[in-house]
């Protein structure tokens, strides 16, 4: 049993966890920084999301969100001192419309888009089809294409953020799992299996498993979580480009310049595993035939499961909670391709102790008691 | 088959589902019945391949067997996904055996990737199903009896073999007097083939091991070099042979992925198959309706995989309905007795020092499917990713076509060879156990829908 003393803990080494480590240390205040993990690397969500990032959102601050983390995607390679790239590839989402009810919700969100300078245009059946000839034309109605969506690797990033925490003296910790936090005298002490951890400040980056920590210490958070699923195939011959987000089924595609394609599904059911589910290549498998006709004779390679927090309104959560220096940030579904913006503003929050941000004062933990919701149109889960 | 054939007399439905287009497995791998000649095999080998067929052939009346089916997935819920042509289905058994055998363990060195390199178990395949071999002039390697019966079936079948070569003697399986009694019948198939390469005047190179294998497009010569007792090379020992076939085997890997996918318990044992499902003296793994038999369930080889196969199928029969044992069942316990001695003395021939994964170099490729080097590796575990999950996330060994089944025991013994750590815990299993089309998969026939 060891006891270690730390100015700011985190709990959580996935995107959120690691991006605002690393934020942190970017801001020179000289506080020591420790992340802790249970499991080992890149085990949770963050090793088992889609890898793509995009602009179109309908919400403001989603694409102030992704506009940030898109320039940060762009760089990350010198930002982190990373001579493996991130495997970055932008050319473009195609978001689909299979309904008039979806096509309705584009066209809201491309006039907000646009007041942001993002790049979006508007395409009609024909021109999806064209653009992406395996497309099926069952109720297509039309999409949206940002040119400057995209993809990286996950792993890549986060290993980059990981080696630039360690370069930059953060304490990262695997295998180490954080039973409780309790609070004395203006210091948090976390239990973990192999001993304590003194902080002064401390951030949960546990997404969906956070209120698990909160609610012993008195605080709910609206938090709970859905299950995913993604399919890779096997290499095959270019047949999707770009990026698809569908709507209506519920999916996303996107074909690796390896060239194989894979394929992230929600799926509403019970439970909440991370793992695969039995019936589910069977059921997603129609759907994807539907989609896309062209990749039917495709083998599928691997699936596994993934989950993505859920919040009342589908918005991430980030702030400070009631208890003071006890922070949070739930992705709520966009954990990855938020994170450079998110990791930025959470540093700011946690080593300043305040922030001016516009995006964070929407965001912050408080706003589920006004009843206010903000809704983002262009989400394709159920 | 026996665990089929046991089941099935015991009164259960039983499906047996064969990725091959016929009956007998790898061991008793039957060619197409209208291909001329002969088989290579010692004659009471023969006989014990046709005695299993004959009797998995009289049960078939009361088994549902179905050739060229894949399973692809298995769920701790009891489902069973198969393939076959261009649907998929989904069985609900009440019992499970597991019998998937074993894939031969791979050491990688430069040039093992060129074509005309092979395993020799791979080798023996194409003796066995074709009747023709895959070389004209062949070097075999390797450690254990496979390589020996291979040299002399490789040399009945026409093949020239200009050396066999064995990290240990074939001698040193004397050290256990008890063992090799116990196997004294199959011992003696074993100095009838060493004979056969002693008359085909096959030379035998002792304490040598492939270094490299060289050629452009293909296979023209191989470097071997004599290694210590530690795996390393001896120094000006190196000899090069021209050759258009090298068949190398260095004992197995046992087949567990579809038990781990289930979510069986298993275990971790380097030389006698790798991460094996936990299971009793009867093959229950700690789910209560998967059982695994023969070298699914470590490492034993043909003879016990018989005996056991009976001993699992009684097992897993019984689990279904109550039955009393019958006399095959006490013949089965006293043959897996038996022949579990002699297995033991021949594990012993096939432990491989750590060493020997250090002819591979730089940019000698460890994931075929993923053409992974060894310096890729090697750059994850100076990073400080050394677990077989962290590895594959990184440099992506086991994120390819056959999912780690040739690259991932090598990844771990890298791992302990270049940064001392053992890799404690196995790879996530995940479906697919083989790749299935989305086609085949929107067409499936399921239990509930019945």
């Amino acid at each position: 049993m060891t006891a270690v003393a730390t100015d700011v803990l985190v709990v959580g080494a996935g995107f959120y966890g690691l991006s605002s480590a690393w934020a942190m240390t970017q801001l020179r205040s000289g506080a020591r920084i420790t992340v802790v993990d249970e499991g080992e690397f890149a085990s949770g969500a963050s090793g088992r999301n889609g890898a793509g990032f995009r602009m179109q959102w309908g919400l403001d601050l989603n694409i102030l969100l992704s506009k940030e983390s898109t320039a940060f995607f762009e760089n990350a390679a010198e930002l982190l001192d990373y001579p493996r790239g991130i495997e970055l590839k932008q050319d473009g989402y195609l978001v689909l419309a299979h309904s008039q009810n979806a096509l309705d919700r584009l066209n809201a969100s491309i006039a907000i888009q646009h007041r942001y300078q993002v790049p979006s245009e508007l395409l009609d059946a024909e021109a999806c089809m064209k653009m992406v000839p395996s497309l099926g034309r069952n109720r297509l109605v039309g999409g949206t294409y940002c040119a400057k969506d995209g993809s990286a690797s996950p792993f890549r990033l986060l290993d980059a953020l990981l080696i630039a925490c360690r370069r930059e003296g953060v304490d990262v910790r695997y295998g180490t799992r954080v039973e409780r936090i309790e609070k004395r005298n203006g210091v948090f002490t976390a239990s973990t299996g192999d001993g304590t951890i003194e902080a002064d400040r401390v951030l949960l980056c546990t997404d969906w498993a956070a209120p698990q920590l909160l609610a012993p210490m008195g605080v709910e958070l609206p938090v709970t979580s859905l299950p995913k699923e993604v399919i890779v195939t096997v290499p095959c011959t270019p047949r999707v480009r770009p990026i698809l987000i569908a709507l209506e089924h519920h999916m996303s595609v996107n074909q690796l310049a390896r060239g194989s394609i894979v394929f992230v599904v929600s799926r509403a059911r019970e439970g909440h595993t991370i793992e695969s589910t039995p019936g589910f290549l069977a059921w997603a498998a129609p759907k994807v035939v539907d989609l896309l006709p062209g990749v039917a004779e495709v083998a599928v390679l691997r699936t596994w499961g993934g989950v993505s927090s859920v919040t009342p309104d589908m918005q991430p959560i980030l702030g400070e909670t009631p208890i003071e220096k006890l922070y949070v940030a739930v992705s709520s579904y966009r954990g990855f391709m938020t994170s450079p913006a998110v990791g930025r503003m959470m540093a700011a929050l946690v080593v300043q102790g305040a922030s001016d941000d516009p995006v964070l004062a929407q965001l912050s933990p408080s706003r589920f008691k006004t009843g206010k919701t903000i809704i983002e149109p262009l989400l394709n889960q159920e | 088959m026996a665990a089929a054939i046991e089941a099935a007399a015991r009164g259960c439905d039983v499906t047996v589902l064969d990725e091959s287009a016929r009956p007998g497995g790898q061991i008793y791998r039957q060619a197409d019945p209208r291909l001329p000649g002969t088989e290579f095999a010692e004659p009471t080998e023969l006989a014990r391949k046709k005695r299993l067929l004959r009797r998995f052939d009289e049960s078939l009346p009361a088994i549902d067997y179905r050739a060229n089916t894949v399973v692809y997935a298995a769920f701790g819920n009891g489902e069973i996904h198969l393939q076959a042509e261009d649907r998929t289905e989904v069985l609900r058994p009440d019992a499970v055996v597991l019998a998937t055998g074993v894939r031969e363990r791979a050491i990688p060195f430069p040039g093992w990737t060129l074509p005309g390199v092979m395993f020799a178990g791979g080798a023996q395949a194409i003796l066995k199903a074709q009747r023709t071999s895959p070389g004209r002039v062949a070097v075999v390697a390797g450690c254990g009896p496979l390589p020996i019966v291979v040299a002399s079936q490789l040399a009945r079948a026409g093949t020239k073999v200009a050396a066999l070569a064995s990290l240990r003697s074939p001698l040193a399986i004397l050290r256990s007097l008890s063992g090799v009694w116990r196997g004294r019948d199959i011992m003696r198939e074993g100095v009838r083939y060493g004979r056969s390469l002693l008359q085909a005047g096959v030379p035998r190179l002792t304490g040598y091991v492939p270094l490299r294998a060289l050629g452009n497009d293909r296979l023209e010569a191989v470097q071997l070099g004599r290694v210590d007792e530690q795996g390393r090379v001896v120094p000006r020992t190196v000899r090069e042979i021209a050759c258009d076939l090298l068949a190398v085997n260095y004992g197995f890997i046992a087949n567990c992925e579809l038990a781990a996918m289930a979510g069986a318990r298993m275990r971790h044992d380097p030389d006698g198959g790798f991460w094996l499902p936990e299971t009793d003296e009867e093959g229950r793994t700690s789910l209560p309706w998967l059982f695994a038999a023969g070298d699914t369930a470590g490492l034993r080889g043909a003879l016990v995989a018989e005996s056991e196969g009976t001993i699992v199928g009684a097992a897993a029969a019984s689990a279904v309905r109550a039955i009393a044992p019958s006399a095959a069942l006490s013949d089965a316990v006293a043959a897996r007795r038996r022949y579990g001695g002699f297995a033991l003395a021949v594990r012993d021939t096939l432990a491989v020092p750590l060493a020997l994964w250090r002819t591979a170099t730089d940019d000698t490729v460890i994931c075929r499917c993923e053409n992974v080097p060894l310096s890729e590796i090697r750059s994850a575990l100076e990073r400080g990713h050394h677990t077989l999950n962290a590895i594959k996330r990184n440099v992506r060994p086991g994120m390819g076509w056959c999912g780690g089944r040739m690259c991932l025991h090598s990844v771990a013994v890298l791992a302990e060879l270049h940064a001392g750590v053992a890799p404690g815990k196995m790879m996530t299993p995940r479906p697919m156990a083989r790749p299935v089309p989305f086609a085949a998969l929107a067409k499936q026939k399921h239990p509930a829908a019945q």
